[in-house]
Parts: structure tokens; C-alpha cells; sequence
């Protein structure tokens, strides 16, 4: 047994997880595969109500938030941007992740086997705090004089997408759920840049020609777009034309990708249940409409340096400028080509254990295999994301409580870069056939939202069968 | 059981319902963005020289040219940001002399018609071989008098060697840097 969690716990650390927590091994819905194609589920078919079946927006900043730019304090205004960007670092980052599911369903094909589908669209921004190069514009060098200002720090990933996915579930025994999701990217808008490198300092220089020296070393910032130019050309279109033009791209007009979900569940015994899943094991080659925008180079000046030439009032005066512009083109480049890359999606990575009490009997159904329930599931998730600069984790603990049948609720708390008191709360009900729920994360910075580090709400409903 | 089930199901609602509800943003006032301005200050080189009495020289006769000037345009200066959002400059201009004969400095900004938009002269003190004697001064242009850096191109450089009878022999450095304050 602890083979198999030191294995979980392992594979959770080299890859990583997802921004849908409360969602994770709720078995009742159907949302629950999207994070886990492996999990343990308790119905035999669903149908997304189109456009409702999923809604969910998350947001964060680890920096700052609004209270500490905007706070209603009487005091000015740029002195706490100021006093904000310096208490940020290069690791601080801003974040924002969209889920539209458009289309979901599902079936069971037999006793052992769960098929499903759908479409969704996602939107995911990740934007490192440029430090250097931020307080270089806001402050400018005099205050930083013998302090390289490093373009390391300009980081960030961007993209648009609809996702077109199918997915089995498969029992493989009586302990043992595996699943997995195929999943083809259409590709809207993309924007990276990342591995910048270069850095930019002032020295003062006593002994030197001039009072600085200004230096830029080793400077090579790439940004990669596609989707962008041909709005960009446009002139003059309007929101409603650009957004149409975007959409155009949902239905493989785009670039493409592929990826790939994996997932487990595996019943340790009948109260301990383990699972795991990675998400989004893929890539999208971007091949249209693509530009990179790419300056590097290195330079170094004291100043221009006039000559004293012996001229008469007919002679041209030295174009020192000119010259000092050349040099400076021809030392720090700009170049826009039309490559195509590459994008890694930011695989995600989730591990779970649960502990089930107060056991519940279902409704026996002949394609009901999972047999036993419990009233009270305490459980803890481990979930990561891939980003740039490395993995952003979030640990969870929850207790998942069903009252009845008909609606349960899951009550969690977790640990992440955003916040220590995101205490989180999803709640489902089902009437008949039809199935509501509503998931939302760091609820105590709700009646506040100025001065919260993260929210993050999912909604969605639909039609769920269990017999 | 019931009475449990129904305490939960109410309780869970009203949270969630209520801090759903509640999700506003307080005790901020966003009117402030109209506020926001970015205010860098740049440290910035000039122009720099280091000359001796070879540049002082008529190269059709041979004697002692007393005056010589140079004039170099800051193409900076007409961009948008300095037209628009400089603020202040605080120049520096600083000679390092080994002539043992006092140099009278005129740093003059002109406009693109060559109208003069200020001036700056001082006395470059004499030093001697061995014996370099600094000299600095400071221009500070405040914002009442911005336009006249903003109205400037060309920045000309005139050396006038005052008489004397010692021999006309040494170096001369120039350094200068403008400390340009912007209002974005």
C-alpha cells in the first residue's frame, strides 16, 4: 500500500494539477471526469445542458490586489504602486483561467465502461510579475544605480482554445478504475514569451570617461504570437468583427493540437480510496498566422563623443547622432519573422486520498457497479500546474458530506500561493433527472473581493441518469 | 437524522448563497486610476571629449586656434515623450584641466533654426601638468522653463582659450549627463 502512494506522491511531484478542487472525486458528477478520467463515478449517463453544463472562472495574484493599489486611504496613489511593485518579486504572478463547456454527455456502454465527450472552450493567461523591467519604466535608474535590471523577468503564457475531447472510463476490477481522455486543441490566440534572457545596469564609473556607464549584456527576448497579426492588420474592426474572427478559429480553422488525460482510482480497502490523474499532456503546433518579435543583442556607451573637425560655415557638421543611432541598431536588433513553435499545454498533475465513513447503500442498478457509498468522505488533494518557471502547487483537505440522495455538499481547505484561509464549498442538487451545482474557492475573501489574492466559482447544470 | 440533514442543507445554502451575494469589492475607491502616472527618473550620459593642445591648432597656419566649438544634435530630445511628459532636467557638466590657462566654456541649446533657447557659460579653471583641477557645474531646468529643452535640438560645445603667457600644453576632459525627470 504505501508502495502505491510513495508512487502517487512521486508521480504528483514531477508533473503536476488543476484549478477545480471541489470538483475532484465527486463521484456524482460528471464534471469529475474532466479532472480525472479514472475516477470512481455513480451514474450511467449524462447530457450537459449546451452552454450551461459548465462555467467556471478563477483569477489570482500572489502579489497584490486591489485593496493595496486602490485602497481608500487618503494616501497617494502611485507612492503604493510604488511600495506594491517593490514588495513583489519575479515570482509573483497573475493568473487567470476560463472554462466554457459548450457541449458534454456521456453513457455507459456496459457494466465496466463509461464513454464520454463534448466540447469546451478555455481561455488561461499566466503572467510573472516583470519586475526589473517594470520598476526600470515606473522608477527609471537613478534610483538604481550598479543594479542590473534583469529581462529574465519578463515571463508569461497566453492562449484561447476550444477543446474537442472524447473519454473512457473503464472498471477494471473491483478495486481498480483507469480512464483516459483524448483531447484535439483548435488553437484561437496564443502568446508566450518565456527564457528571456538580458540585463541592463547604469554604472557609475569615477574613474571613467564619463560620470555612467550604460550597459546592455547578453539581451535575446523573444515573443512569440499567433492569431494576433491578423487582427492587428485590421484596422478599424470592431470588437464584434475581431470576436468573430476568433471564433471562426473554434472549428479547426485555428492551430491544431492534441493531448491526452490519464487517470486512476484504485480502493485500497473498502474506506481508503486513492486516485490520481494527469491532465493535459499535449502540445498545439502553432503553424498559422504566426509572428515572433525578437530583440537581442548587446551594447555599451558612455555618450557621444564630438570631434572639434575644423569646418567652415559651408561644411556639413558631423551627423554624430546618426552614427550613434547605427551603432546602436546594429548592436541591439529587432527582428519579426514568421516561425511556427510550439506550446506545451501546462500539463496538470492532481493526487488524492480519501477516507469514507458512515457507509451508504445505492439504488441497485444492473449497471451499478460500485456498491458501497459513504455519508462522509475526508479527504486531501495534492494538485499542480506547470508554468514557466516552474510548478504551482495547492494542497487541499475536504470533507465531502452527502445528506441525502439528492444533494451533497464538499466543504475543503487549502493551502497555495494565493492564500492560508481559502476555505472553499461546493454544494449539488439533483431534482429528478436534473442536476445543479455550484463550486466557489476562497469563500471568506468573498464579502470583500478587494482584498482577496484569488476567487475562483464554477457552476454548471445538467441531466444525470442512474438508471 | 432530519433535523441534521435539514440544518445542513439550510446552513450550506446560506453560506454559500450569502457569500456569493456579498462578493463586492470594499473600502476601495477605483476613481484613483484617473491618478495613476508613471514618474521614472533617467540618469543619462551626454556628450564626452578628452582633447590637448593639438585640437587648439589652425591647420593652415600652424598658430593657436583660441576658439573651437562643436555642435551635436540630441534627436531625443523632439521624441514624443520628452514633448509631451519631460518634467525637469538637471544637467552636469564637468572639465578636468591640465592647461594652466583658465578656458572659458559656453554650452549652448539651440532650436532647429539655430535660435538660441539657453545658455550655459563658466570659467574652466587653469591646472597644471600633473595637477588636473576639476571643474563642475549645474543646470538645473525646472518646469517652468521646460519648453525651452523642449524647443532645443543641438547641443554646441565652444572652448575659448583665455590669454596667457605660458605654453599652451595639457588635456582637457569633458563629461556631461542630464538627470531627466518624466510625468507620464
Amino acid at each position: 500500500m504505501w508502495k502505491l502512494i510513495c508512487f502517487f506522491l512521486l508521480f504528483s511531484g514531477t508533473v503536476v494539477a488543476q484549478n477545480k478542487p471541489l470538483l475532484f472525486n465527486v463521484d456524482d458528477l460528471p464534471q469529475t471526469l474532466m479532472s480525472n478520467p479514472g475516477a470512481q463515478i455513480n451514474f450511467t449517463g449524462h447530457i450537459g445542458i449546451p452552454l450551461f453544463s459548465q462555467i467556471h472562472l478563477s483569477a489570482g495574484s500572489t502579489g497584490a490586489d486591489l485593496y493595496d493599489i486602490f485602497a481608500d486611504d487618503g494616501a497617494n496613489i502611485n507612492s503604493r504602486i510604488q511600495e506594491t511593485m517593490r514588495n513583489m518579486d519575479s515570482r509573483d504572478y497573475f493568473s487567470v483561467n476560463q472554462q466554457w463547456e459548450i457541449i458534454s454527455l456521456g453513457w455507459k456502454l456496459d457494466k465496466k465502461n463509461y464513454l464520454s465527450t463534448g466540447i469546451y472552450q478555455e481561455m488561461d493567461a499566466f503572467v510573472y510579475f516583470p519586475k526589473d523591467p517594470a520598476i526600470l519604466a515606473n522608477e527609471g535608474n537613478s534610483n538604481y544605480l550598479n543594479e542590473p535590471f534583469y529581462f529574465d523577468d519578463v515571463s508569461f503564457t497566453g492562449e484561447i482554445m476550444t477543446v474537442y475531447h472524447l473519454g473512457i472510463n473503464h472498471k477494471f476490477d473491483k478495486r481498480l478504475t483507469v480512464g483516459a481522455r483524448a483531447k484535439f486543441y483548435s488553437g484561437i490566440f496564443n502568446a508566450e514569451s518565456t527564457g528571456n534572457t538580458g540585463r541592463f545596469t547604469t554604472y557609475t564609473t569615477p574613474n571613467g570617461r564619463n560620470v555612467y556607464r550604460h550597459e546592455v549584456v547578453d539581451l535575446d527576448v523573444l515573443i512569440n504570437t499567433s492569431g494576433f497579426a491578423p487582427l492587428k492588420e485590421e484596422e478599424g474592426m470592431t470588437v464584434e468583427q475581431a470576436t468573430a474572427e476568433l471564433l471562426s478559429r473554434s472549428f479547426f480553422g485555428g492551430n491544431v493540437g492534441f493531448g491526452l488525460d490519464l487517470g486512476l482510482s484504485y480502493i485500497l480497502d473498502e474506506q481508503f480510496i486513492l486516485s490520481g490523474s494527469v491532465q493535459d499532456l499535449g502540445a498545439v503546433f502553432q503553424r498559422k498566422e504566426v509572428e515572433n518579435y525578437r530583440y537581442f543583442g548587446a551594447y555599451e556607451t558612455s555618450g557621444i563623443e564630438p570631434l572639434f573637425p575644423d569646418l567652415d560655415e559651408n561644411d556639413e557638421a558631423i551627423p554624430y547622432w546618426d552614427i550613434f543611432e547605427d551603432e546602436v541598431d546594429r548592436n541591439l536588433r529587432d527582428q519579426t519573422t514568421n516561425q511556427p513553435y510550439t506550446t506545451w499545454r501546462p500539463i496538470k498533475a492532481n493526487f488524492a486520498m480519501e477516507y469514507g465513513f458512515g457507509p451508504a447503500f445505492l439504488p441497485c442498478h444492473y449497471l451499478s457497479v460500485k456498491k458501497v457509498r459513504y455519508m462522509n468522505l475526508l479527504g486531501m488533494q495534492l494538485r499542480g500546474v506547470k508554468r514557466p518557471k516552474g510548478f504551482v502547487y495547492a494542497f487541499t483537505t475536504y470533507w465531502d458530506r452527502k445528506i441525502n440522495e439528492n444533494q451533497r455538499f464538499k466543504l475543503s481547505y487549502s493551502l497555495d500561493d494565493y492564500s492560508l484561509t481559502n476555505i472553499g464549498l461546493m454544494y449539488t442538487r439533483t431534482f429528478n433527472k436534473f442536476n445543479v451545482y455550484l463550486a466557489a474557492n476562497n469563500l471568506l475573501a468573498f464579502p470583500n473581493l478587494a482584498k482577496a489574492h484569488s476567487a475562483s466559482v464554477q457552476l454548471g447544470m445538467q441531466l444525470i441518469f442512474n438508471n | 437524522m432530519k433535523f441534521f440533514s435539514f440544518f445542513l442543507i439550510k446552513s450550506t445554502g446560506l453560506i454559500a448563497i450569502s457569500c456569493l451575494l456579498l462578493g463586492c469589492a470594499k473600502d476601495i475607491d477605483l476613481s484613483q486610476r484617473e491618478d495613476i502616472t508613471i514618474s521614472p527618473d533617467l540618469q543619462v550620459d551626454l556628450l564626452i571629449y578628452d582633447i590637448d593642445q593639438s585640437q587648439f591648432v589652425d591647420p593652415n597656419t600652424g598658430n593657436l586656434k583660441t576658439r573651437i566649438s562643436d555642435t551635436v544634435r540630441l534627436e531625443f530630445l523632439d521624441d514624443d515623450y520628452v514633448q509631451k511628459d519631460l518634467f525637469s532636467v538637471d544637467f552636469y557638466f564637468r572639465h578636468i584641466n591640465t592647461f594652466s590657462r583658465e578656458i572659458e566654456s559656453e554650452i549652448r541649446f539651440l532650436s532647429e533654426s539655430n535660435a538660441e533657447q539657453f545658455t550655459v557659460n563658466y570659467t574652466i579653471k587653469p591646472g597644471a601638468n600633473g595637477n588636473p583641477v576639476t571643474t563642475e557645474q549645474y543646470e538645473l531646468i525646472e518646469e517652468d522653463r521646460i519648453n525651452l529643452v523642449r524647443r532645443s535640438i543641438k547641443m554646441v560645445v565652444e572652448l575659448e582659450v583665455q590669454p596667457g603667457t605660458s605654453a599652451f600644453e595639457g588635456e582637457l576632459d569633458f563629461a556631461s549627463k542630464g538627470f531627466f525627470s518624466f510625468e507620464f
